[in-house]
């Protein structure tokens, strides 16, 4: 398949978040100012590259030969949980300043399962190597595009006079669903 | 007794992971296109964490504080696959629906939340029943957002057609936009739920 | 604190590869009466169905080497016998690659005339209410009567879904590659 074609799938017509339903806990939890929806983004895309070209090399050169396909979800997850813990200890030692900004999304990064879930499905769609990056790179920026786009909405949404009950989540999730409809015209895009 | 089955309602209701405390929300909206599968992946999740609260419970005085969380992963991993092998082969149709959303019990927050924040300081009786207590709280909150759902974009509820032939159903309720919007809805509506039974006590 | 947590994964590798070991044979039948029935569909008559399995040797291929590195290591088609013994025609399982991921197809090929009687989609993760669209009858319908002489390429002898060219092709692709491969097969080089 086209590498553009598959990066655009992954970020705008598949985007995650909006259509895929991955990552709704970050999505909704981060996502009240701008600037930390783009740290949490970062941070997430990041992971996201980095566990979709390690799980790719368990899947091919541990599970796969060995016969092992039921401990798949047991080796990814801890894969993904060693992973961020290094990401987290090799950003502290190397760049504070980045440690500062990204540091305290890491450990949320974990149980996001927008991550597990792209690395579980790289191996059912039979990606390559390279598939699997690009493809990690189009979901992690996708990732961003929304938690950035909801972000915004919602520091306007502050200013807004909301009926009570819908105060809070409801409103957001409304809202939500008016973005997700926008990113569904995208579904035309080729 | 009587807290035993405090244990088991707070799920239900009170802490209700989806509509109050608002956590493991990715099958709540993906896998709630009908009713058949609301049920069928609350109950999964159910077996999931009565089974792994279970657990924790028991080994919470033989696992180390410090590697806590990889044991706690590895028990939830070992039993998602177990309902992973086993709806595959019993209930082929609805794993097939379900897909990737069944490996991603692992991930989701409820059953973790669980395991370190009831399972790992209780007995295993009242770890159980807090278990059950928040899976069939997530099983109910999955099953009305999938038959509101299921009613407006398909026009039949468990796969039983209400609608008459050739009625206009709103196909967007099946779609993704759907999903978020009637979880909002639902949501507001549980706070003035919740908003008149606070003034009703008061 | 090593040993607490080897033992509790040792304990769970166990446990799960004991149920592995039961719930495979099971999930493997389930799969092939699925199949089974999924041919009865595409070739209408059909009372028991054959497996026919073909090494990348038998099959006549120019480059067999190739195709064993491709992970291609044997092709199976399906025969559909009809009550009387006749055969009605075979069945093929073909893939391409779509917008959301893999589309695999169950083709039907009409055994006097090699004709394409029927194609059904098996799976595919293509968008809602657009590549989704490929299921359709009208859709699908246009590939009856082709065979291996028809070019099979949308804009050519097959009209695209609007909106979903990717899972349009990803279709014809399937049927196009997979037709040649059958008929070669059953024909035995004829």
């Amino acid at each position: 398949m086209n590498l553009f074609l598959l990066f655009l799938s992954a970020l705008l017509v598949n985007n995650f978040v909006l259509v895929r339903f991955l990552g709704i806990c970050p999505f909704m939890g981060v996502s009240k100012d701008v600037d930390s929806a783009f740290g949490m983004g970062v941070a997430t895309t990041f992971v996201m590259v980095v566990a979709a070209a390690v799980t790719w090399l368990i899947e091919h050169f541990i599970l796969a030969p060995l016969g092992l396909p039921f401990l798949q979800t047991m080796a990814f997850i801890l894969v993904i949980a060693a992973l961020v813990q290094l990401v987290e200890m090799f950003i502290h030692k190397t760049s504070p300043g980045l440690y500062k900004a990204m540091g305290i999304f890491l450990p949320l990064i974990t149980t996001n399962c927008a991550i597990l879930g792209l690395a579980i499905m790289a191996v059912q769609n039979a990606y390559t190597f390279i598939q699997s990056v690009i493809f990690a790179l189009g979901a992690g920026l996708g990732f961003t595009l929304a938690l950035v786009l909801m972000a915004g909405i919602r520091e306007e949404l502050r200013f807004a006079d909301i009926p009570e009950p819908l105060l809070g989540a409801p409103i957001a999730f409304i809202c939500a669903g008016l973005l997700s409809l926008a990113f569904s015209g995208f579904a035309g895009l080729i | 007794m009587a807290r035993l089955w405090k244990n088991f309602v707070n799920g239900l209701w009170n802490e209700n992971p989806t509509f109050r405390i608002m956590i493991g929300l990715c099958p709540v909206l993906a896998v709630t296109t009908e009713a058949i599968n609301g049920i069928g992946m609350g109950l999964a999740t159910t077996f999931v964490l009565v089974c792994s609260s279970a657990l924790v419970s028991l080994l919470r005085k033989v696992i180390p504080e410090k590697v806590r969380i990889p044991a706690y992963i590895v028990v939830i991993a070992t039993f998602v696959t177990i309902v992973d092998l086993f709806m595959n082969a019993y209930l082929p149709d609805l794993h097939q629906v379900l897909g990737l959303f069944i490996p991603l019990i692992v991930v989701n927050c409820i059953v973790l939340g669980r395991a370190e924040a009831f399972a790992s300081k209780n007995s295993v009786v009242s770890s159980i029943l807090d278990g059950l207590g928040m899976g069939l709280g997530f099983t109910w909150a999955l099953t009305v957002l999938a038959a509101v759902r299921e009613l407006l974009g398909s026009g039949s509820i468990f796969g039983w057609k209400l609608a008459a032939d050739g009625a206009t159903t709103i196909g967007v309720m099946s779609l993704p936009p759907g999903a978020f919007i009637t979880l909002g809805i639902l949501m507001a509506l549980m706070n003035m739920i919740a908003a008149r039974q606070k003034r009703r006590a008061s | 604190m090593v040993v607490v947590l080897s033992v509790i994964a040792m304990v769970s590798a166990a446990v799960l590869s004991l149920v592995y070991g039961k719930t495979s044979v099971i999930i493997e039948e389930n799969a092939a009466r699925a199949l089974e029935s999924s041919v009865l569909e595409v070739l209408p008559g059909t009372a028991t169905v054959n497996m026919i399995r073909r090494s990348p040797d038998e099959l006549g291929v120019d480059d067999p080497q190739e195709m064993r590195e491709k992970g291609q290591e044997t092709t199976i088609i399906y025969q559909g016998v009809d009550e009387q013994g006749q055969i009605v025609g075979y069945a093929f399982v073909g893939e391409g690659n779509g917008y959301g991921g893999v589309v695999r197809v169950l083709v039907g090929v009409d055994e006097a005339t090699d004709q394409v009687l029927n194609v059904k989609i098996l799976n595919h993760a293509e968008t809602p209410g657009l590549g989704s669209r490929i299921e359709e009858e009208g859709f699908r319908s246009q590939f009856a009567g082709k065979t291996v002489d028809d070019p099979i390429t949308v804009n050519q002898d097959i009209q695209i879904i609007s909106g979903a060219t990717i899972s349009s092709r990803a279709v014809a692709d399937a049927v196009r590659e997979g037709l040649q491969d059958t008929v070669r097969i059953y024909r035995g080089g004829e």
